[in-house]
């Protein structure tokens, strides 16, 4: 995914080809192309003189090599260089190109001299040697091979293998398991957070600074960071004996006993006892919980739970019910949104699609079912804050919407969430200990499409439209939030890889049997989470994540030996910049570098009621008084919800589409100018500590400045200029990606019966099954 | 100076008042104006004060505060403003003769309303008063929204306040002048010098070897639409210009707007040639062409822009227009870019208009939002300057362009294109020299596009022309956010003065035209009150890569309308946080930081220099200074 080699080549050396025609395949065997594998990693095959197609319009720019497939991954081997501007970025775990098997969404085969085409599944014939493999793949990639120079039968078997190996017919056939063992296991390494790279001596490393959850003692410091005094650690499921799909241990109210709670698991459904999430420091708590299967019991169990969750709440004040499955879209409308805006993004034809662009944007709902989850979440937040009340969030299984919902919830109200430690272990704590059944909804062994939802990155969207709207309230960037999704389809990592904490125990018991594997102290098998990110990069690019404009923010300044924190000055930054009202032509909305509240439209606001003719609902009125002053990043935040507001994501939705690259511009741009201040900020801070600490000029050599940033201020000189390598897919590139066109191959669409779409999932699954 | 001249005379009566006007000029249309100027007037020493205690004077602040030379028209009481977003608002309406003012009643409640005249398009009164002996009347505005008032009819008869503002808010079509010849308000910066065309012409070279400045228009004979300094082929002598003027419409010539430094390739405008129907050919005018093409030693080819759809180019044909045919200009490729008229923008925005304000439908916003085409057009107009950038700069190619007169879209395309391929237009004195030649010298006719002070406001000749084009900036600021040094505000100051008629700068609609005004002498420039107030206009962002070759990606995937200025009327269409916002902040941050280090720095040079001798030499070693960055 990642490159392996250095990023050398900028498009400034880039010179195009002079010869016309086809590219000739290098005229010796290629020789000592051997696939870089991991630990447990085996070639299954592999075919020589394949093409990768680079361009859509050439294919002088194409890549001669082999192609290999392994039980972890497709990987192709060339000695080629490309002339492109590749990723900034690379990854320990993948090539350039390589493609995870578990990121494969369609392998399609083409024979265009017979014009036939076929959707490859396990276990299946194909009945013509393919002279092209397309891939389609789960991140919206679409990678393309030719095998016109290949040999014929070899290409054959190397498809068949993908198809077979992409469709593992059971959990442990997935490489995390071969992985992790080998790993993990033969060579004595430590579990969980292993740090290759000892760079945090003083500083714990982010993996070790998030909680998985899997702890009691992780559940009891959130409880008290959150001040939830009157919730208690529940241990009753250890060894899931009440909850398959519940983790070990999780927190209920402090009046209810041991004796009631397992008595009640049995009406609910997946005996799925209401889990506190996270208490608000006014009292109020946020709890999920299952449906209660039994229509007798449903009264009284709910009067029970509702008493016990008052009783909790320090004012005794009431509960607020939200039920999830009625406000929301159900996960088959998400599912299929998203298809839709796959099909508009990165597999319609792309001057074709550009007339209709923004209505099929609309048509896919997308942009609607994100702005209905930040609305949905946003109400809730009023609940708890504004009335002070607790809410319990309600679904039928409570394993999907209630994830996203009480996640997002999360990270409005609670700075905490916002920093990536904090975000890390909000992703453990209401999707992995959860149960949010990763591995069905990711479809990583391809045997139910039915159950295939996007509901994480549906999350992970809601984030971004957060972090677009409050740019200095994360402590990531919209970098992490692509990696972290991409991150979904290695199955290598815990995090992704389950349906619930106990699928996990079992099968890692089940195959270190099946392989006699000594994993000592009788501890099962244990995958690593991913947030250990040195697994896949490497210091310098997982600065990458660091949001510069937070962490200037939150940077410090040391005087006469403490640290103090820097509100003096934001505050007389406030008032020399931020001005009087603009409060003109009752525009209300604020200049843009100006506080977009203050006093005046205080005032204003609170006279709203008396103005309007239809009063708001409390709601409204609560995020208009909300609206109208000026929003502290370490406090709440709400989204601004028009659907003006709502953008698409184009970085992680677009980033593949080459005629959407903007050549050194995008918001990279102001991203670079931003950490190379940032990183002044931080290299200034540190020699203020050096000599504060110091106390004299002379004594000690200055310790390395350890940047945050990825793009670093130059010691040397006064600026530092732009990198031309910056594009808006920085630090993606979409070279070798969504080549629809081919020189050499008869367009698909020919035979596709003269349809505009290049190939549609529908139209192949059907075809496959002709 | 020949501004100060004048007002000095006015000097005596204003002086006193000096102070308070540089306060009211926040009254302009500007959406956010000069709050910096509020403070720097007020006296209060705490910060939390002065904006107490300006809010204060606001709220009680019954009337404007009143620019130099305006005067109250009329204040009417009870007068309640029907606002789309907050419902019915009672309060003061005041008329003066340079904006409406309306203030609600309630003492503790600080809702204004500051509209020039100038943006008001038309004024009807409207049926279904709220109440009986109630009249209500809408303000239809030329910056994206409406006014609807309502007040009790007068009982004694009399006129309503409306049909004053009627009359003050069309001066032209009451024989009378528009405001900006009264305001009488001093700036330290002079705007009116800001362009000076053989600066501009010298800053590229020009006159060089192949391109010549000619005189022939001095006095507007030629061209009465072109300005008096004009660039041509150095091998063409005037007398051959004026049988090339009687082949292109309206006479405007081929003349040279830009050249490329390296390649020598040059953008080149005019206006259609006159072909008819007959398709009449001009030697004079092929061998000009000819001419330009030559006058670029690296490429035996000229390409010709006809900014229009090849259908329209046809047709006008028929009233004597068209387009150079490929036959009689050899070496010469044309190519259509398909930008619509000026009627066709027109009805967009009203479209566009109507999806936005007041308010926004919000199951259909996107594909409302396309409906209107409205950035269909500006993506025509991006991808023909894109186009035209492209084959200057990596064509080497000299480029002609024109539409059908070549001051519509021929200029949007010219400064588009301009402002890729060089990166002095993308500074805020660069930019303002853009709009100074692109526009007002070439006779964008701005007064009959806007129409200021006129009522006729059905008039076939208005049209967002001027507006597209500052928003297609606002498109490539969006792409590059770090190439232009100036901000948003400064777009939305350019377009709100567009209409306001507080400055002279858009009046008129020829350079001959505003000579003949003596727009110079009788009003101020509105690059006199933005460069005096610079640093609200500075992008912080800004990279200066003046070399740089912007190439936007002109997709529907990268275009988006321009919120903060077509919705900004919506309060709940906040601005986002914005990024250049808190990068300020951690600016200051950073002075703060270097203040301290140095202070450290000086703090334990002094120390180690009386505490010890010995390590005399050590300071100088370790205390370099601190580094200077950016």
């Amino acid at each position: 995914m990642f490159s392996v080699k250095p990023p050398k080549p900028t498009f400034r050396c880039y010179l195009p080809p002079q010869q016309t025609g086809i590219k000739k395949p290098p005229l010796t065997t290629p020789k000592k192309l051997e696939a870089k594998l991991l630990p447990g990693e085996i070639v299954v095959n592999e075919v020589n003189f394949v093409r990768k197609c680079i361009a859509s319009d050439t294919s002088q720019q194409d890549l001669w090599g082999k192609l290999v497939c392994t039980n972890f991954k497709i990987s192709f081997i060339t000695d080629d260089v490309m002339h492109h501007v590749k990723f900034q970025y690379k990854s320990f775990l993948l090539g350039e190109h390589d493609i995870p098997l578990t990121c494969i969404e369609q392998i399609v085969t083409v024979n265009d001299a017979k014009r036939k085409q076929k959707v490859l599944i396990s276990n299946q014939k194909l009945k013509f040697n393919p002279t092209e493999l397309i891939i389609y793949c789960k991140d919206f990639r679409i990678v393309r091979f030719r095998f016109d120079e290949a040999g014929p039968e070899s290409a054959k078997k190397v498809c068949l293998a993908i198809a077979h190996y992409s469709q593992p017919a059971d959990l442990q056939l997935l490489f995390g398991f071969e992985y992790v063992a080998r790993v993990y296991y033969n060579s004595g390494n430590k579990v969980n957070c292993v740090d290759p790279g000892g760079g945090g001596l003083e500083k714990k490393s982010l993996c070790e600074q998030t909680p998985l959850f899997d702890k009691p003692s992780d559940w009891d410091r959130e409880i008290k960071r959150t001040g939830a005094s009157e919730w208690r650690v529940c241990s009753i499921n250890e060894g899931y004996k009440i909850s398959p799909n519940l983790s070990e241990y999780f927190v209920v109210p402090v009046s209810l006993a041991d004796q009631d709670l397992r008595q009640f698991s049995q009406f609910f459904t997946g005996f799925r006892i209401p889990l506190w999430c996270w208490n608000h420091s006014n009292g109020s708590a946020l709890v999920r919980m299952a449906s209660i299967k039994d229509v007798m019991q449903q009264r009284k169990l709910d009067q029970r739970v509702c008493a016990a969750i008052t009783r909790s709440h320090p004012n005794r004040s009431d509960v607020y019910k939200s039920d999830l499955d009625k406000s929301l879209p159900s996960i088959q409308d998400i599912q299929t949104a998203f298809t839709k805006l796959r099909q508009a993004s990165v597999i319609d034809p792309f001057e074709e699609s550009e007339e209709r662009w923004l209505s099929s944007i609309e048509n896919s709902r997308w942009l609607e079912y994100v702005r209905c989850c930040l609305k949905h979440a946003a109400e809730l937040v009023y609940m708890l804050e504004g009335k002070r009340v607790s809410v319990i969030l309600q679904e039928e299984e409570d394993r999907d919407l209630s994830c996203l919902i009480s996640s997002l919830i999360q990270v409005m109200l609670d700075p905490h969430f916002r920093s990536i430690a904090g975000f890390q272990s909000l992703l453990q704590k209401e999707w992995v200990m959860a149960g949010y059944r990763f591995l069905d909804r990711c479809n990583h062994l391809k045997k139910s499409d039915k159950e295939e939802s996007p509901l994480f990155l549906l999350f992970l969207d809601c984030v971004w439209q957060l972090l677009v709207q409050y740019p200095a309230a994360f402590e990531f960037t919209e970098t992490f939030l692509t990696v972290l999704g991409d991150s979904l389809w290695l199955s290598i990592f815990s995090t992704f890889l389950f349906n619930c904490p106990q699928q996990q125990d079992e099968h890692c018991r089940e195959f270190v049997k099946s392989r006699s594997i000594s994993c000592g102290d009788e501890k099962p098998l244990r995958f690593p989470p991913v947030w250990d990110w040195s697994q896949q990069f490497s210091e310098k690019d997982q600065a990458l994540f660091n949001n510069p404009l937070y962490v200037g923010k939150s940077a410090s300044c040391v005087q006469n030996g403490a640290v103090k924190s820097f509100k003096r000055t934001k505050k007389n930054y406030s008032c020399t910049l931020r001005g009087t009202s603009s409060l003109k032509n009752g525009l209300l909305s604020e200049p843009e570098f100006m506080p977009r509240r203050n006093s005046l439209v205080l005032r204003l606001k609170a006279d709203f009621s008396h103005v309007r003719d239809a009063p708001d609902s409390p709601s409204e009125q609560f995020f208009c008084e909300w609206f109208s002053k000026p929003a502290d990043l370490q406090g709440l935040l709400l989204p601004q919800l028009l659907p003006s507001h709502i953008k698409l994501w184009k970085l992680y939705f677009l980033r593949w589409v080459p005629e959407v690259q903007i050549n050194m511009g995008g918001p990279v741009t102001a991203f670079h100018k931003m950490s190379v201040l940032a990183d002044e900020i931080e290299m200034l801070q540190q020699r203020l500590r050096q000599y504060k600490g110091v106390g004299s000029l002379s004594a000690g050599t200055p310790e390395a400045h350890q940047s945050r940033m990825f793009f670093r201020a130059s010691n040397l000189s006064d600026s530092s200029p732009m990198p031309e390598y910056l594009t808006s897919s920085f630090p993606f590139s979409p070279v070798g990606n969504l080549c629809k066109r081919s020189i050499l191959g008869t367009p698909l669409s020919k035979f596709l019966g003269g349809t505009k779409i290049w190939i549609s999932t529908e139209t192949l699954a059907s075809e496959a099954m002709a | 100076m020949e501004k100060s001249e004048s007002s000095e005379s006015l000097g005596s009566k204003l002086s006193s008042s000096r102070q308070a006007s540089i306060d009211s000029l926040s009254s302009s249309s500007t959406s956010r104006s000069d709050r910096s100027f509020h403070l720097r007037s007020n006296t209060c020493k705490s910060p939390e004060l002065r904006v107490l205690g300006d809010s204060n004077n606001w709220a009680d602040l019954e009337e404007p505060q009143l620019l130099p030379n305006e005067s109250l028209k009329e204040t009417v009481k009870d007068v309640t403003y029907i606002c789309p977003f907050m419902g019915m608002i009672r309060g003061t309406l005041t008329v003066t003769n340079y904006r409406l003012f309306f203030k609600r009643v309630e003492k503790d409640s600080a809702f204004v309303l500051d509209v020039p005249l100038g943006v008001i398009s038309r004024i009807e009164k409207a049926g279904g008063a709220l109440s009986r002996g109630e009249v209500s009347y809408v303000l239809v505005c030329k910056d994206i929204r409406n006014l609807k008032f309502a007040h009790k009819q007068d009982t004694q008869g009399r006129t309503s306040v409306f049909e004053t503002v009627m009359k003050l808010a069309f001066p032209v079509s009451h024989n009378l002048q528009v405001f900006a010849y009264e305001y009488g308000q001093i700036y330290p910066e002079n705007g009116w010098k800001v362009y000076d065309p053989s600066a501009e012409y010298k800053r590229m070279g020009l006159p060089n070897e192949s391109w010549r400045m000619t005189r022939i228009n001095e006095h507007y004979e030629l061209c009465d639409t072109y300005p008096v300094m004009l660039l041509v082929p150095a091998n063409i002598p005037d007398e051959d210009l004026k049988r090339v003027a009687t082949f292109r419409a309206k006479n405007r010539i081929p003349v040279l707007s830009w050249i490329h430094p390296e390649s020598q390739a040059t953008v080149v405008r005019c206006s259609q040639p006159m072909v008819g129907a007959n398709g009449k050919r001009s030697k004079d005018d092929e061998k000009y062409l000819q001419a330009i093409m030559d006058a670029n030693a690296q490429s035996h080819k000229l390409f010709i822009f006809d900014a229009r759809p090849s259908v329209n180019a046809v047709a006008n044909k028929t009233k004597g227009g068209g387009f150079e045919s490929e036959d009689a200009y050899q070496n010469a490729e044309l190519v259509f870019l398909d930008i619509h008229n000026i009627h066709v923008m027109r009805e967009s925005l009203r479209k566009l208009k109507e999806v936005v304000y007041p308010n926004i439908e919000e199951s259909h916003w996107l594909s409302n939002l396309e409906s209107t085409h409205w950035l269909e057009h500006i993506k025509l107009i991006l991808a023909g300057a894109l186009r035209i950038a492209d084959k200057v700069e990596s064509g080497k190619t000299s480029v002609v362009i024109h539409c059908s007169d070549g001051w519509d879209r021929t200029a949007q395309l010219t400064s588009l294109a301009m402002l890729m391929l060089d990166g002095h237009y993308r500074t805020v004195r660069g930019f303002q020299v853009l709009i100074e030649k692109e526009w007002l010298t070439f006779g964008h006719r701005f007064q009959m596009r806007i129409g200021h002070g006129d009522k006729n406001h059905s008039d076939a000749d208005r049209s967002p022309v001027f507006l597209q084009f500052i928003d297609c900036v606002w498109q490539l600021t969006r792409q590059f956010p770090a190439a232009f040094e100036f901000n948003e505000f400064f777009l939305i100051t350019i377009l709100d003065h567009l209409y306001s008629c507080l400055f002279g700068t858009f009046l008129c609609n020829s350079e001959q035209q505003r000579i003949k005004e003596g727009l110079q002498k009788k009003t101020v420039s509105l690059w006199s009150y933005i460069n005096s107030h610079l640093e609200e206009f500075l992008n912080p962002l800004y990279v200066n890569y003046s070399h740089h070759v912007l190439y936007p990606v002109v997709s529907m995937r990268h275009l988006e309308l321009w919120v903060g200025y077509y919705i900004r009327w919506n309060p709940r269409m906040r601005l986002q946080e914005p990024i250049h916002h808190c990068y300020k902040e951690l600016l200051l941050k950073r002075a703060e930081l270097k203040k301290k280090v140095e202070e450290l720095q000086r703090e334990l040079i002094s120390r180690s220099a009386s505490s010890s001798s010995e390590r005399a030499a050590s300071p100088t070693r370790s205390v370099t200074p601190v580094q200077t960055f950016v």
